[in-house]
């Protein structure tokens, strides 16, 4: 394995925990978020440029918030269906 | 009625010190006598507890814990390398992110949390196992 920056791969790691943590309440389930995440991680292993890593972890950071935002929504939609009349 | 349970404890506390004390200055006959007495006070219940000591984790502990882990662990591709002495990545075949979550998985078996420095040293099951030895808090 290439090390490139330290901090860079740091930040990597960092993102990549979140990102696991936050798969722990996958509609779908924690094993199925898991491989699919290792798999998008692992897909972009070969990247060496600083910036195209640092794209990455932008992008990481943007699937972040979409799951943020499903979690969000799926909360939204399981209280209104208990809040509606049948 | 929790004091006057503390109270009692210590009072007995109290007793059985001297009895304790005692047996080194009897003769040996009669004090096969007081055996059974002693093993009363013994069994006691301990008034303070030590809630910051450190759960006394033993190596052999730690790494039964470790090991069942990764045996739960379905990446693992060859079970049978797995061992005390055990690399993550030469052995057992786990690329880094891999490893990533068999520290958050000792993290969260454990209750520690481990610093982002101290995880990238963590290489091998005898590295984790020397880490959790070395950290009080560890459970």
């Amino acid at each position: 394995m290439v090390f490139t920056n330290p901090a860079l791969r740091h930040q990597v790691i960092q993102i990549y925990k979140q990102l696991l943590f936050m798969g722990r309440e996958y509609p779908l389930g924690y094993d199925y978020y898991r491989t699919r995440l290792h798999k998008a991680f692992a897909s972009q292993q070969h990247l060496t440029d600083e910036e195209q890593i640092k794209k990455g972890i932008a992008r990481a950071e943007f699937v972040k918030k979409e799951i943020e935002a499903l979690y969000f929504l799926k909360r939204y939609r399981t209280l209104r269906q208990r809040y509606e009349k049948p | 009625m929790f004091r006057t349970a503390l109270l009692r404890s210590a009072r007995q506390a109290i007793r059985a010190a001297p009895r304790c004390q005692a047996p080194i200055a009897r003769p040996v006959v009669r004090s096969s006598m007081f055996q059974a007495k002693q093993i009363v006070p013994a069994a006691r219940f301990q008034a303070v507890r030590c809630y910051s000591a450190s759960a006394g984790l033993t190596k052999d502990e730690v790494e039964g814990r470790i090991m069942d882990l990764l045996k739960n662990f379905d990446k693992v591709t060859e079970p049978e390398k797995l061992n005390g002495e055990a690399h993550f990545h030469n052995d057992l075949g786990l690329d880094s992110l891999d490893t990533v979550e068999v520290v958050m998985a000792i993290e969260e078996e454990f209750s520690i949390e481990i610093p982002d420095k101290e995880a990238d040293a963590i290489h091998s099951v005898k590295q984790a196992v020397d880490y959790i030895l070395a950290q009080p808090d560890a459970h």
